[in-house]
């Protein structure tokens, strides 16, 4: 809400320049976001009295006008069709920068040096009208700067940032108000004087309301012979600076009262208004309603409609109609201040499908118990700025009065919950300084205004208290309140010694927010049900993830399609389906890992691929570190893996995951063109298992023999295989069982390979014999030809 | 002594020396001493022409060696002492053998750097579902039930009438009902909100909120942690700015200023010459969200406050786009190593 600075200092009498009433404003709620110079569109334009005009050669439309800038003459070329000998306008001179992004430089039109341009309303920023220049009133000097002539020299304009919860400061005397709860001063409401005439209102007009609760109170009075005209600059000047075009005197005045007081109000032109009845009701279904702006609505029962009995003549509360407007010839002026319930605006201009400033001040809440002063006004402005005849009485159905709402309030209460330690007098007086009133001394009655709506406890009045004395002022307490020790959950924990591990093993952790694209997660858990958002911002975000392999294919995609072609990355991560038949809502933690690319080519190293065994890799790192155990693998298909290379992955004998090679097609159809492989575990199954405290294992005493074994076997023997059964074999003094060495080539019959494993002996009570080794050796060798038909070589 | 022994004793003698130089200077005497025109080698190979035939041969050589032994050797020390030149051609200066390291996501450590600092100050991590039901997200939290915050623009929906959740707050909803009072929590976590996607909005960020509930908790209480929690994450000089205003759940509320950790509060482009920089929302528990999940309000009053990981992770790190955190370019997440 935007407001002039001067208004609010003629409100309240106070001197603070600007920036101090912003800051003050701030830090006691009423957020003031900028400050922008009223005249920023005015600097350099000064009043001109035009001497003459004439005529420039070979141009119809554009003359040379000479015009009186006091201290000196100037010609100034001008395309206005409205300028006259005599007339008083405003120049811009040199260095004026206009609204609409105009400059004033000197330029030569038509050959003529030109260094001024006479101005229309548009230019200056006033109003979009800029058919001719703006005529300024007679009495005004030449010379003088016309911000100052128009009040607009030091006055300013304030934007603030209102809460949602204040309905009271969409007016200038609502912030006025907080100024003067500051400085513990009163507001200057507005004064005035009203005549009225002797016919009375009522005989023209009378009022019914059908919806109380949506319309608790609908007052009216009647202006009769209303000459409709321009407003004069003063008000203008506070509508402009609020951001509202000014449009007729009466319209004006309207919105003048609905700024200052912050109630809306309506003029509907009497003789336009079709009946001398006004109805307020909810809207039929399928009714129509033709709008100020021209718009036709259909409408549903949810819109809350002014009707003069018949037809519809305002959406109440939200904007006026289309045939009953107040226009240049209107005489006579219905004028409307009403008291609508803030939830009917809310829907109504939901249902109408614009906010207007009456529907914002509506929907936040106004007072129902201004009405008479804010009709008063409006038409006091009426009697003297547009010459109407006020009809005596206002017209007013207000079935259920709306009283201030009585609250009780304990001092010490507020001192508790702020932390300070004020008197009773002092909150006393902040109340009323709030325009609050209070009885009772140690506790408190505090009746609160219905200008308030939104105090309603006790807790919203401490609050008043602590935003007027200032956050500032409250105290910062230096002790630390809570008990001695704070847990840090397991859970946490674990998570992060998991990505020290990764990372140390070369894994780059990404995070995903889980929004992601069904198309893909089509082609990878096909069987796996989807939870579908229901207002996806777009097509690629309109689910959440089912699984984290459909993350990491998509970051995969970002960084292979930016060059990025070498990558090992994992994610600790949520997953989401949609309800079970009891309403359970999974959302199960996975731990992804997925590599591509090529390992770092270094001046000693050459790259290879990054393949399955780099994922197993850095899964051993976390079963070495948590004590897991070994992971196995047992082959599994999924559609969305290579045939040959997918598995599902057991720990401690159980399924806890998948491993495999991207089926290319999948990987194409997420934009990789190179081979991925990922592993996605159960996360919450791994949290489950590692709290394993390490128990020290005593250092051997006794020497270890080593054995090596080579051996040519059928390739599809696994080495994992080979490696149970030596250790079957060799029993107890079977120490450990390594693969060294592993060929396939041209030296090895086709079909075959060649491994090596080294086998360490040892025994935790003596020396071993060589015989006893050679005996188990032998064990293990005549096994492994027994069982896998191995042929043994360099025996 | 034979000629060569002769030879030999020189040359002992003479890389003996070498040995012990200590300077250019030194060297350049032992070169002129043993290998200069009037030097004790040269003089050997000079007087060859005396030694008898069958001797000449076998002397030059020995001779020749030990010259060009002694020669290379000074050479090779003088280097040493001519402006470190190499003394082989062994060369440190190729990369170092690293076993290549990955690096935590740069959200995950502003979020673990957060939880570290209230963890000192004694407050426990709690964590809840990221879809929400409507009661837990908003009506627990006193939003009012046509609260613009509901509506379909600002707050996304799944299927089955749930919704992700807009804020970390309802963990606090969910904790208030299963926990008793004295209670001191952070939560961080992902929200979402229904908002297009450009370089300062997006439709997921993280944020930590926390919340404290005990007999007597005031307002000056949650000015004092904020205020260490601040001068602890961001700089012991750091200043706070307290201004009202309004969120559903607190009563009564304030949006929490920092003094720019950039400029010292001086105004820089970050702050939009402000000097301030908008980082936190806190307040005091409003009693209707203590009742709502059973607590007496009258015994206990608590409070609550919130803050964005991304905005303040941007400000830290002068990142100027917040799609960056989910792009999750590895040439991005490698700046954080
Ligand atoms: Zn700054």
């Amino acid at each position: 809400m935007k407001i002039s600075y001067k208004w609010l200092i003629e409100l309240t009498g106070l001197d603070w320049n600007p920036e101090e009433l912003g800051d003050r404003l701030t830090l006691c709620g009423t957020a003031c976001e900028y400050i922008e110079p009223a005249d920023q569109y005015m600097q350099s334009v000064i009043v001109g009295e035009i001497l003459a005009i004439n005529k420039i050669e070979g141009a119809d439309k554009i003359r040379l006008a000479t015009v009186n800038l006091g201290e000196r003459q100037l010609d100034v070329v001008c395309g206005a069709p409205n300028i006259e000998v005599g007339l008083k306008v405003p120049v811009a001179t040199l260095g004026a920068k206009l609204d609409g992004g105009i400059v004033i430089k000197k330029a030569k039109i038509r050959g003529i040096e030109s260094e001024a341009m006479i101005c229309s309303e548009r230019e200056l920023g006033l109003s979009d009208e800029h058919a001719g220049i703006l005529v300024i009133d007679s009495s005004a000097t030449p010379g003088q700067e016309l911000s100052e002539l128009l009040g607009y020299k030091d006055d300013f304009m304030l934007t603030f940032e209102l809460t949602p919860n204040r309905p009271d400061s969409m007016s200038a005397v609502g912030i006025a108000r907080d100024m003067a709860a500051l400085a513990s001063i009163k507001v200057n409401k507005p004064q005035f004087e009203l005549t009225e005439s002797n016919e009375k209102a009522s005989d023209y007009i009378k009022v019914a309301i059908e919806d109380k609760t949506a319309c608790p109170r609908y007052a009216a009075r009647i202006i009769k012979n209303v000459t409709i005209g321009e407003s004069p600059y003063w008000l203008k000047k506070k509508l402009i600076l609020s951001g509202i075009r000014p449009i007729s005197n009466v319209v004006d005045i309207t919105n003048l009262v609905m700024l200052e007081l912050g109630q809306p109000l309506h003029a509907f032109d009497y003789d336009r208004f079709g009946s001398k009845e006004v109805v307020v009701r909810m809207a039929k279904e399928k009714e129509h309603f033709k709008s100020l702006d021209g718009a036709d609505h259909e409408l549903t029962p949810e819109v809350l409609l002014i009707t003069n009995g018949k037809d519809a003549v305002a959406a109440g509360g939200v904007m006026g109609g289309f045939d009953s407007e107040v226009e240049s010839d209107t005489k006579n002026i219905l004028l409307e201040a009403a008291y609508f319930n803030a939830s009917m605006i809310r829907k109504s201009r939901r249902q109408l499908g614009f906010v207007t400033e009456s529907s914002q001040r509506f929907e936040k809440g106004a007072d129902p118990n201004i009405i008479e002063y804010a009709i008063d006004y409006a038409a006091s402005l009426m009697q003297s700025l547009c010459g109407g005849e006020v009809l005596s009485g206002i017209v007013d159905c207000y079935p259920n009065i709306i009283e201030p709402l009585k609250i009780k309030f304990r001092p010490k209460r507020c001192n508790d919950i702020i932390g300070t330690e004020l008197s009773s007098d002092k909150m006393k007086q902040i109340f009323e300084d709030l325009e609050f009133s209070v009885t009772g001394d140690s506790d408190f009655e505090v009746t609160v205004p219905t200008f308030r709506p939104d105090i309603e406890r006790e807790i919203d009045l401490i609050e008043e208290i602590s935003r007027i004395i200032g956050f500032e002022n409250i105290p910062a307490s230096n002790t630390n309140i809570g008990s001695l020790y704070t847990p840090i959950h397991y859970e946490d924990k674990f998570k992060k010694e998991t990505r020290t591990v990764l990372t140390s093993v070369g894994f780059d952790e990404f995070i995903s927010h889980g929004l992601a694209d069904s198309k893909l997660a089509n082609i990878l858990h096909t069987e796996r049900p989807q939870l579908n958002i229901a207002n996806p911002i777009s097509e690629d975000l309109n689910i959440m993830r089912n699984c984290l392999l459909q993350t990491a294919l998509t970051v995969i995609h970002h960084n292979v399609s930016h060059r990025s072609l070498d990558l090992s990355i994992f994610e600790i991560g949520k997953t989401y389906l949609p309800p079970d038949e009891k309403d359970y809502w999974a959302e199960d933690e996975s731990l992804v890992l997925a590599v591509t690319g090529n390992t770092q080519h270094t001046w000693r190293e050459k790259p290879r691929p990054r393949d399955f065994y780099d994922i197993t890799g850095a899964m051993e790192a976390l079963a070495e570190h948590f004590g897991w155990g070994e992971f196995s693998f047992s082959p599994k298909e999924f559609s969305f893996f290579e045939k040959e290379i997918s598995f599902e992955v057991l720990l401690q004998g159980k399924v806890c995951g998948l491993i495999g090679k991207i089926n290319p097609k999948v990987a194409k159809k997420a934009g990789i063109k190179q081979d991925v492989f990922a592993a996605e575990l159960n996360f919450d199954y791994l949290l489950s298992l590692s709290n394993k405290l390490i128990a020290f294992k005593e250092l051997p005493i006794y020497p270890a023999a080593l054995r090596d074994l080579a051996m040519i076997v059928k390739e599809d023997i696994k080495a994992g295989e080979l490696i149970q059964q030596v250790k079957k074999s060799a029993g107890k003094i079977a120490e450990s069982v390594e693969i060294f060495d592993l060929y396939q080539g041209k030296q090895i019959e086709k079909g075959k390979k060649s491994i090596a494993i080294s086998i360490s002996y040892r025994s935790k009570d003596s020396s071993l014999e060589i015989s006893q080794v050679d005996a188990a050796q032998k064990k293990v060798v005549d096994s492994l030809v027994k069982n896998f038909n191995v042929e043994i070589r360099d025996k | 002594m034979s000629v060569l022994d002769k030879i030999t004793q020189l040359q002992e003698e003479a890389l003996e020396r070498i040995g012990k130089a200590d300077s250019l200077d030194s060297l350049n005497d032992i070169q002129i001493a043993y290998l200069g025109r009037k030097g004790l080698i040269t003089s050997v190979l000079k007087s060859l022409k005396d030694l008898p035939n069958d001797q000449r041969k076998e002397v030059g050589a020995s001779a020749n060696k030990a010259r060009a032994a002694l020669d290379n050797l000074i050479k090779e020390k003088k280097e040493n002492f001519s402006g470190g030149k190499k003394l082989s051609a062994f060369d440190p200066t190729l990369p170092g053998t690293q076993t290549q390291s990955g690096v935590v996501h740069i959200i995950t450590q502003v979020i673990e750097d957060i939880c570290n600092t209230f963890h000192g100050m004694g407050f426990e991590i709690a964590r809840g579902p990221n879809v929400e039901t409507d009661y837990y997200n908003f009506e627990a939290l006193n939003f009012p039930p046509d609260h613009p915050a509901r509506d379909m623009q600002d707050t996304m929906f799944v299927e089955h009438d749930r919704l992700l959740r807009t804020h970390t707050t309802p963990v606090q909803s969910r904790f208030l009902e299963t926990h008793k009072p004295p209670i001191k929590i952070i939560t961080p976590g992902i929200c979402f909100r229904n908002e297009a996607i450009s370089t300062r909005s997006h439709v997921a960020f993280h944020q930590v909120d926390g919340f404290v509930v005990d007999e007597g908790v005031t307002m000056a209480d949650m000015k004092g942690a904020i205020l260490a929690f601040c001068k602890a994450f961001f700089s012991e000089d750091v200043k706070l700015k307290f201004r009202p205003s309004f969120f559903p759940f607190t009563e009564p509320s304030a949006e929490v200023d920092i003094s720019c950790f950039l400029c010292s509060g001086k105004g820089c482009r970050v702050c939009k010459y402000a000097g301030w920089l908008e980082i936190l929302g806190c307040g005091m528990i409003d009693p209707n969200v203590l009742e709502k999940a059973g607590i007496d309000s009258e015994r206990y009053t608590g409070y609550a406050f919130g803050m964005g990981v991304e905005r303040p992770a941007m400000l830290k790190y002068k990142i100027n786009d917040i799609r960056l955190f989910f792009n999750n370019d590895t040439r991005f997440l490698r700046q954080f190593k």
